[in-house]
Formats: structure tokens, C-alpha cells, sequence
């Protein structure tokens, strides 16, 4: 058995949005915000907190699945690579099998380019 | 701010933190990811990656993140829905320390909770640059 399908969630970055999302974590790191200090690193300009780009997952989930996912929702996920102001992310699940009476699903974010940004497994409880 | 992530040893306890998760920070953080949602509204429930991520926001008053540093996987357990107007109180440990391939890898465990029942499990693991 495996869970149904779940819609996609599609969202574009911006760096208004990634600052904006900085004020409202309260995580500042500059290399998320501060363009001249990112372009030194190796990221070479700003990119997304990665928990910015996995909320697109969450919701996706919470759209799903509701008060199941909410207070019984689980994410195992690893970042990939970073998601860049302009770039449009979708975040996508694809139902595995069922275990232990939990949905199970293939979790990602990708980019406009299909590059894997976030990929890992989410589950809900019964 | 005086204390830096790695400079901290692995086992580190923070001070436990409490926090309420007001409407006015819970409709920020959603503004500022794009969710719009009615679901929250219904239930009177904050994002569970909004308990997460303000958690982590709360953190960073305690210790700061070398710059630079990277946010390299994360793995979340929903317990139970939080309210809006929730005071949570969380509690962290730095869980693990190690070095590899010239990054600090840093691994931080979080247990949030309200009303004495766990709401939201995390742990993060971040990578910093290590001095050259």
C-alpha cells in the first residue's frame, strides 16, 4: 500500500523573500543576506536558508495531509545544493511504500534547471 | 553575544529557552515562505517548521554561526500541534563535533515542548568553514 498523491508546491526566490524570512527566523547569517560578503565565499553570491526552501515541503505536506501532518509529521532531508535568489523551486513528493502504518513519501526541491536542491523522505502517522 | 558554535565543545547544554509563539510572529514567518494556507487558521496552529525555525532564530541570542555556514541536513518530528499563543520551551545540545574536509561539522539537537508535552523534535546538522 502507499499514500496518495500529493500536489507540488511552487515557489519563486527572490532576495526580498530570503530577507524576509531572515527577519522572521531571526538567522542573519550573512550568507544569506549580505551580497558583498557572500560573493567571497565559495557559494559565490547569497543563497537560501535551507530551511526557507524546506518549508516549501512542509507545506506541501501540511496541504495534503492537515492536522495528520501537523501533529504527526516527520522530515528526514538533506540540502543538497543551495537555491539562489531567481531561482524557482518545487517542491515534489512521490508516495513509498506504507511502514509500520505510516505513509512514506520521496521528498524533494528542486530548481527551474531540475537541479536537486533538498531530497529526502517524509512520513505521517496513522 | 559572545560564544561562537565552534568554539563550543560536543555535549554543550544551552540554556533552555522559552518563547511564545504569538500570531504576529507566526504570520510573518508564513508571509515570508508564501504560505497561505487556510489550514493554520482553521486548527489555530502555527507551521511546524515556523516552531522549528523561530526556535533555531531564539538560539542564535545564545551562540552565533561563524559565517559562512551551511545547513547540510535536518530531520524534524512533528509530536503534536502547537497553538498559536504556545509558550514553548526548548531545549538544545550541541550533539555532536567533528572535523571533515576542512569544515567544522556540528550537529544540534532540539527538543521543543509546551504545557509539558513534546510538540517538535530537530536536529540539524551545519557545517562551518574551518580557520585555514
Amino acid at each position: 500500500m502507499s499514500g496518495p498523491d500529493v500536489a507540488p508546491v511552487v515557489r519563486a526566490l527572490d532576495q526580498a523573500m530570503i530577507d524576509a524570512y531572515a527577519e522572521a527566523s531571526g538567522d542573519h547569517n550573512p550568507i544569506h543576506v549580505d551580497p558583498e560578503f557572500a560573493r567571497t565565499t565559495p557559494m559565490g553570491g547569497t543563497i537560501a536558508h535551507g530551511m526557507l526552501a524546506l518549508s516549501f515541503i512542509s507545506e506541501m505536506m501540511t496541504a495534503a495531509f492537515g492536522e495528520r501532518w501537523l501533529r504527526g509529521g516527520a522530515l528526514d532531508v538533506r540540502f543538497r545544493a543551495p537555491a539562489r535568489p531567481g531561482d524557482t523551486v518545487t517542491a515534489r513528493a512521490r508516495a513509498l511504500e506504507d511502514k509500520d502504518g505510516r505513509l512514506r513519501y520521496a521528498v524533494e526541491c528542486v530548481s527551474q534547471a531540475d537541479e536537486v536542491l533538498i531530497s529526502g523522505t517524509a512520513e505521517i502517522g496513522a | 553575544m559572545s560564544v561562537t558554535l565552534t568554539d563550543l565543545p560536543a555535549g554543550h547544554v544551552f540554556e533552555p529557552i522559552t518563547f511564545t509563539l504569538n500570531a504576529g510572529a507566526a504570520r510573518a514567518y508564513r508571509d515570508a515562505v508564501g504560505d497561505t494556507l487556510n489550514l493554520y487558521d482553521q486548527f489555530g496552529a502555527v507551521p511546524p517548521l515556523a516552531v522549528a525555525a523561530l526556535a533555531l532564530g531564539a538560539l542564535l541570542e545564545q551562540v552565533s554561526l561563524p559565517p559562512g555556514t551551511l545547513h547540510a541536513s535536518e530531520s524534524l518530528r512533528c509530536r503534536a500541534r502547537v497553538p498559536t499563543g504556545a509558550t514553548v520551551e526548548c531545549h538544545s545540545v550541541l550533539a555532536q563535533r567533528s572535523l571533515r574536509a576542512g569544515w567544522i561539522v556540528s550537529v544540534l539537537e532540539t527538543e521543543i515542548s509546551f504545557a509539558g508535552r513534546p510538540a517538535v523534535a530537530a536536529r540539524a546538522t551545519v557545517l562551518s568553514p574551518a580557520p585555514a
